[in-house]
């Protein structure tokens, strides 16, 4: 507008009255839009400030929350510290547990999240005096780390170099057996945190979801702790009533009828007898046939029958019969007499954490001869908790400090015990009863002991009959277990000399058997023209009878039946042949296929089911690989098992032309596809 | 140069002339027809699909509401019920008899107990079937009479799993819920009548190598697997949206779980309800903050933008 002529000067005039009156109103849209812009720049600059009071919500900043479990510990008194690897939980539940635990031994715990501290500290432990690092270390997928415990996995791979001698510690490893990399998180850190200088003071725990994961740990941590104490030279809290569980009370004036006799469940369930019948409710099967299988040799095998008429029980063959057993009267009264009590008094042990939902450790009230002939296990080698427990009822000084003694870890770390629990008690198989016979100055209360002495478990044994052959009877094959001790001593089995001595009539009246039926996964296939091999020697035949007398069932009522093909093996021909006659009676009507029995005794050199297996590997591979035959596997875990698994492993490699890896993998998949299964006990 | 002629000894001295046969993908050795080698590796993705569900996925961590969890185990208790009755109709069914195990797997019974912890004893009469739940009972339903054979894929889609990953769930629920350790409200994932998991899971899978289907038959029960799949994924779905609905319902009691990832983030501020909260309760630094928030989305940029050019151009418009 600089540049305005006279022309428009009147123009101008007269804009500048009308300005004069626009002015205001253009003013404020001005003012407006200047100080809404002016605003709008100054709060942008403004932007970057933080608010103050939210600087604590930010995301842990390092400088506020404490990183080091080292300076926490010292803040905290602390002296055991528990690591724990956990993605659903149990991980942290099972270090939370240890930590709580270390109070009852005069020490101080905490659990602590690896992923929110310094784990390069570990060397630092030393610091600390009798300090102690446990890790619960959990697997996830395949052999991996859970994800807190990813960085702490890290750690110990990259740095070689460092030390950690001044660190004591233990782990506890949580996994499951059907995966492949059973534990491989915990196994790695129990052998690299050693490789790395630490010392390990106690053996690594390994838990099994697939089996009784909560039963490994607790079994595994009464272990640990008086290997605990023993090794720092700690006391447990001197005060005894503090440790006990459970406080006794006698009953002068009760009931009887309210009294346990040996009932597992209910109150009477053995004099009124209800379906169903299961675990807490067993059936008192009376016993019809009780005979000696062997023809001669110093071995017991023995055939029972229960009669199971009227219980509603059903069962499959294949599946095992659950007896209760009870402990020789004889020991009872021994043990009563060793303790100096009356075993008849009525009394009940009570949890002292009323918050329990264990109020009783057996059945109560009840009287001490019945817990001890029903309920506990008086025969099994004592674990060392027990024995570290019962050691200040030792007045001799030295008998306290060896039984104190064998609750230590041993120092090659090869025995879960002390190599003096190993020796003195394992290896010499020494009973309770034993102990305090050759340790006459142990002299504990009897209530403590109940206390301590594990349950009475039941025994499993594979029925030897088939349901369709006999609905109403179950079959047992068992051998009577009794051995010689190095002591000088005769153990005999709880169980097996229990049902020996279930006399068919015993003065007038029918033995009972208290049983049910654990349902098993090992079962004849749906198809009865499928072939199977069945390989069972000794009690391993059990179940075999019940599925050659289906089989022989099936033929009768009309059906085609496959190949039925049995391995047996025993001793000597003519001393513990079991079944023969049924076995060459099956052979001869064609019910058995094929029979093969081996005797390892008869001839100078050892011959097993695996070597008949193995002369037959043609046979076997057309049965397998061509005809989808059924393998199966009953008997001893430890030997038998290993060596016909490792002859088929053979025969596929040979005959199907594989490498030993293909083979191994060939079998693995029949046993995934349950074309290979294994009822095998140890 | 030499070539060897010989092959090397095989382990017991027996000796092949010529290359040692390497087997490799040979039916005959690793039978791929097996229905449980198909099924495996047919519905390995639509298993992974399904692990990797935001619920699935907020479950294994613990994030699971009593509300939602409660839900689901009413969506299986109509899945179970259909599934059970159909393969009861048709146990006889000589492609269903050999995979009957009523006494191992049957969970109606103990999705009922479980219901019973949760609504009380009329719980019968709280329960109802879902949207999201109703075609895939309807589905089974529908095999059940027209094609049983498929009931087959359903028994081991659901079965199978519970015997495997649900295991897991079930430790996870019973922290996060802290549910009693005597198992109540989770009898669901207690298989009384299976001694061993890893036995059974063999056994079933030998009954179901068993049954004589053609190979389109199989491939019909791999589609069906799949199916099956897709129809738990559509229960998780809708269980993610009511769990969504059941969050914002919670804003107001406090920070919850949907703040967890803002959190971590850093910035309280960046959390718009947050911000509107203190806006709305009358903070001048949060308004600003909130105009300021606003600010700086592009579309309110554009709007202020627009808003001083419509301004300027009525100015220049006065001035003109």
């Amino acid at each position: 507008m600089a540049d305005m002529d006279p022309a428009t000067t009147t123009q101008t005039e007269s804009m500048m009255e009308e300005e004069a009156s626009l002015f205001s109103s253009l003013d404020i849209i001005l003012v407006t839009l200047l100080a809404g812009v002016v605003l709008y720049f100054v709060m942008n600059r403004k932007k970057p400030e933080p608010i103050p009071e939210f600087k604590k919500l930010d995301t842990p900043a390092p400088t506020t929350r404490e990183t080091s479990f080292i300076e926490k510990m010292k803040k905290t008194g602390k002296n055991i510290i528990v690591f724990y690897g956990s993605q659903t939980g149990t991980g942290e539940e099972f270090a939370n547990r240890l930590s709580k635990d270390a109070q009852r031994y005069g020490m101080k715990g905490m659990a602590a999240d690896p992923e929110e501290y310094e784990m390069g500290e570990l060397s630092r432990l030393s610091e600390i005096p009798n300090s102690l690092a446990i890790f619960c270390m959990a697997t996830y997928g395949e052999g991996d780390p859970t994800d807190n415990a990813q960085d702490f996995y890290d750690w110990l791979q990259e740095n070689d170099d460092e030390d950690l001698s001044g660190l004591n510690y233990t782990v506890f490893a949580l996994g499951n057996k059907t995966y492949e990399h059973y534990n491989a998180m915990g196994k790695y850190v129990d052998k690299r945190l050693e490789e790395l200088g630490a010392k390990r003071i106690f053996d690594l725990g390994l838990g099994d979801d697939d089996g009784n994961l909560e039963e490994d740990f607790v079994s595994w941590r009464e272990q640990f702790w008086p290997a605990v104490c023993e090794h720092f030279g700690v006391e447990a809290l001197g005060d005894e009533s503090s440790i006990r569980q459970y406080v006794v009370k006698e009953h002068t004036d009760i009931n009887m009828n309210k009294v346990y006799t040996g009932e597992i469940g209910r109150l009477q369930s053995f004099e009124v007898q209800k379906p169903p019948f299961d675990a807490k409710n067993p059936f008192l099967a009376p016993v019809t046939v009780n005979r000696r299988l062997n023809k001669a040799g110093d071995r017991h095998l023995m055939h029972l029958e229960l009669d199971i008429t009227g219980s509603k029980i059903r069962y499959e063959s294949g599946d095992h019969v659950a007896v209760f057993p009870t402990n020789d009267s004889a020991l009872v009264n021994k043990l009563g007499q060793l303790l100096g009590v009356d075993l008849d008094v009525v009394i009940s042990l009570n949890n002292l954490d009323e918050e329990s939902n264990k109020k009783h450790p057996f059945p109560c009230p009840t009287t001490y001869r019945t817990a001890l002939t029903h309920y506990l296990d008086i025969t099994q080698s004592p674990r060392t908790n027990v024995l570290y427990e019962l050691a200040q009822y030792a007045s001799d000084p030295k008998d306290q400090e060896n039984m104190r003694k064998m609750a230590s870890s041993s120092p090659e770390g090869k025995f879960p015990t002390s190599n003096l629990h190993w020796s003195w008690v394992l290896d010499s198989c020494r009973s309770i009863i034993h102990i305090l016979e050759d340790m006459p100055s142990l002299k504990p209360p009897i209530d403590h002991l109940c206390e301590l002495l594990p349950r009475l478990q039941a025994r499993y044994y594979s029925i030897a009959s088939s349901s369709k052959v006999h609905p109403n009877s179950i079959h047992i094959c068992a051998v009577v277990v009794e051995y010689e001790t190095k002591t000088g001593r005769t153990n005999k089995g709880v169980a097996t000399n229990w049902l020996k001595n279930k006399l068919v009539t015993d003065n007038g009246h029918k033995s009972t058997v208290p049983m049910y039926i654990r349902k098993s996964q090992f079962r004849l296939p749906f198809k009865a023209t499928n072939p199977v091999i069945m390989i069972g020697p000794g009690t391993g035949i059990a179940p075999f009878m019940g599925f050659i007398q289906e089989r022989g069932w099936l033929k009768q009522q009309g059906k085609e039946v496959g190949e039925t093909v049995m391995y047996f093996g025993c001793r000597h021909k003519n001393e513990d042949y079991l079944y023969q006659e049924e076995l060459e009676e099956a052979e001869k009507t064609g019910v058995l296929t094929q029979l093969n029995v081996a005797f390892s005794r008869d001839q100078e050199h050892k011959v097993y089911v695996q070597h008949h297996l193995k002369k037959n590997k043609e046979n076997i591979w057309k049965l397998v690989n061509s005809e989808n035959a059924h393998i199966y596997i009953c008997g001893d875990a430890r030997n038998m098992a290993k060596d016909v698994q490792a002859a088929f492993y053979e025969i596929t490699e040979e005959l199907g032309g594989m490498t030993r890896t293909q083979a191994t993998d060939y079998v693995k998949k029949l046993m995934t596809k349950g074309r290979y299964s294994q009822d095998v006990w140890s | 140069m030499e070539t060897k002629l010989t092959s090397e000894p095989v382990p017991n001295g027996v000796t092949k002339g010529g290359a040692r046969i390497v087997v490799d993908d040979d039916e005959d050795v690793l039978s791929p027809t097996d229905l449980s080698e198909l099924l495996a590796e047919g519905t390995k993705e639509s298993h992974e699909k399904a692990e990797n569900c935001q619920f699935v996925k907020d479950f294994l961590r613990g994030r699971i509401q009593r509300e939602l969890f409660k839900k689901g185990t009413e969506a299986l208790y109509f899945v179970y019920s259909a599934m059970e009755e159909e393969i009861e109709k048709n146990k006889d069914h000589p492609l269903i008899a050999p995979i009957y195990f009523p006494t191992e797997v049957h969970r109606r019974e103990a999705l009922g107990r479980d219901l019973e912890y949760f609504y009380g004893e009329d719980w019968e009469s709280q329960i109802s079937l879902t949207a999201g739940t109703k075609p895939y009972v309807d589905r089974i339903h529908e095999v059940g009479e027209k094609d049983p054979v498929l009931l087959v894929a359903h028994s081991y889609t659901r079965y199978m799993g519970d015997l495997s990953g649900g295991q897991i769930l079930k430790k996870v629920a019973q922290r996060a819920l802290k549910l009693p350790s005597t198992g109540e409200g989770l009898n669901f994932y207690q298989f009384e009548g299976i001694h061993s998991h890893k036995g059974f899971k063999q056994l079933y899978r030998s009954r179901m190598n068993e049954l004589e289907l053609d190979s389109e038959t199989k491939e019909r029960l791999v589609d069906e697997s799949n199916r099956a799949f897709g129809f738990n994924m559509m229960v998780f779905t809708e269980l993610e949206e009511i769990g969504k609905s059941t969050k914002e319902e919670v804003q107001d009691a406090g920070f919850g779980h949907s703040h967890a990832e803002i959190m971590e983030g850093g910035d309280i501020n960046k959390c718009p309800y947050y911000a509107a909260k203190m806006a709305a309760s009358g903070n001048p630094t949060y308004a600003c903050q909130l105009a300021m928030m606003l600010l700086r989305h592009p579309p309110c940029q554009v709007a202020l933008a627009a808003w001083v050019a419509v301004l300027a151009g009525f100015a220049a418009w006065y001035f003109i």
